[in-house]
């Protein structure tokens, strides 16, 4: 078990070689009280989260949107009917999951 | 005789208060501020700041450009009470819509002229405090381009008790030497409720001295400060900014910056 914590952690060193290793993922959504959700996100070092992968899953874990955040570290989606998750994947170790009924205007 | 009761006061800063209960917040939400003109290490006498010019935050997130949001509409005066004296200030509950995004948060609040009768000299107090949500650090190291402002270099959210503070002065974008400032703790905590600071103190000050602690910025402009407890620090670089006359009268312009330290 151990040995494979250490290898978990070795390989999240070498697929995030190029970042720092101080920071952590930052997401927060709003609802806009129009049908729409508009997410943030970022990095707690202040890095931009522009071009990092956002999905939308219902509650059975399919995807039912998928983008990706614009050059101001946001993502905007058609609020779903039912309950959702919205997931900020910006590789392993580094993602982020709202839950739906979290995000209020 | 009456220069005598003067020096006979206890030593005391003015210091325009600009009050949240919280500035290292996880999450966005409603803001409430007091501001008001008053002595904070003493709780001492209330001042009349002569109305709000400017009332607003500079919001930044990571690298995005900063963008301005005016505050001034949401200013309400009130009657501020502490044990010896009254004074009108102001509250703003500033709604979660506006302050819920992630990021820095500079809060800029500009008052109008103050009188001061026994010096001769106006007085207004330039003050800034800055706030984060959620992590994620924005515009707080950078200059918001006052007249005269204090720059910190140790972000002013995040400090730990016996931090050093370090921060710049400026004046008109320019580094300014030896400037005095004048630094205190919120010794009183405001009443947000009552409006007011109670009496109790949770300092005792051995001597005058101690209340009102005095530092100077060095050739390039810096300070430093290593902070011995946690709450509320205030620092006021005093008379730096460029106006120096109002109506007639000398004028003593004042940067002023309030952090916040956190024990360990």
């Amino acid at each position: 078990m151990k040995k494979m914590i250490v290898f978990a952690v070795f390989a999240a060193m070498v697929a995030f070689a190029g970042h720092a290793f101080a920071h952590s993922p930052l997401c927060d959504c709003f609802d806009n009280g129009d049908g729409t959700v508009t997410c943030e996100g970022g990095f707690s070092d202040g890095s931009s989260a522009a071009g990092v992968k956002m999905s939308v899953l219902d509650g059975a874990g399919k995807v039912l949107q998928d983008g990706k955040m614009n050059a101001d570290s946001e993502f905007s989606f058609k609020k779903p009917g039912d309950a959702y998750v919205v997931l900020f994947d910006a590789g392993e170790g580094h993602s982020v999951e709202i839950n739906g009924a979290d995000i209020v205007e | 005789m009456f220069a005598f009761m003067v020096m006979s006061l206890p030593a005391q800063a003015h210091f325009m208060m600009v009050y949240t209960p919280e500035i290292a917040k996880e999450k966005g939400g409603d803001m409430d501020f007091r501001l008001v003109f008053t002595h904070p290490a003493e709780a001492g006498h209330t001042m009349d700041m002569g109305g709000a010019q400017e009332f607003y935050a500079l919001y930044q997130r990571g690298d995005n450009k900063a963008k301005k949001i005016d505050l001034k509409g949401y200013l309400k005066e009130i009657d501020w009470a502490n044990p010896e004296s009254k004074g009108k200030g102001f509250e703003a509950m500033i709604p979660r819509k506006l302050v819920r995004s992630m990021g820095d948060y500079t809060f800029v609040f500009k008052p109008g002229y103050y009188f001061e009768k026994e010096e001769g000299i106006y007085m207004q107090q330039i003050t800034k405090l800055v706030a984060n949500v959620g992590g994620i650090p924005g515009n707080w190291a950078e200059p918001a381009g006052l007249p005269c402002e204090i720059v910190p270099l140790i972000k002013p959210y995040g400090l730990w008790t016996g931090n050093v503070f370090k921060a710049r002065v400026l004046s008109q974008g320019k580094p300014v030497a030896g400037a005095e400032v004048e630094v205190e703790f919120m010794s009183h905590m405001p009443d947000l409720k009552a409006n007011v600071m109670h009496a109790k103190s949770s300092v005792d000050y051995p001597h005058d001295a101690f209340v009102t602690q005095t530092i100077f910025t060095d050739s390039e402009g810096y300070i430093t400060f290593g902070i011995p407890k946690a709450g509320w620090w205030g620092f006021a670089a005093l008379g730096v900014g460029p106006e120096t006359e109002h109506k007639g009268k000398e004028m003593s312009q004042d940067a002023v910056i309030w952090v916040k330290a956190v024990d360990m």
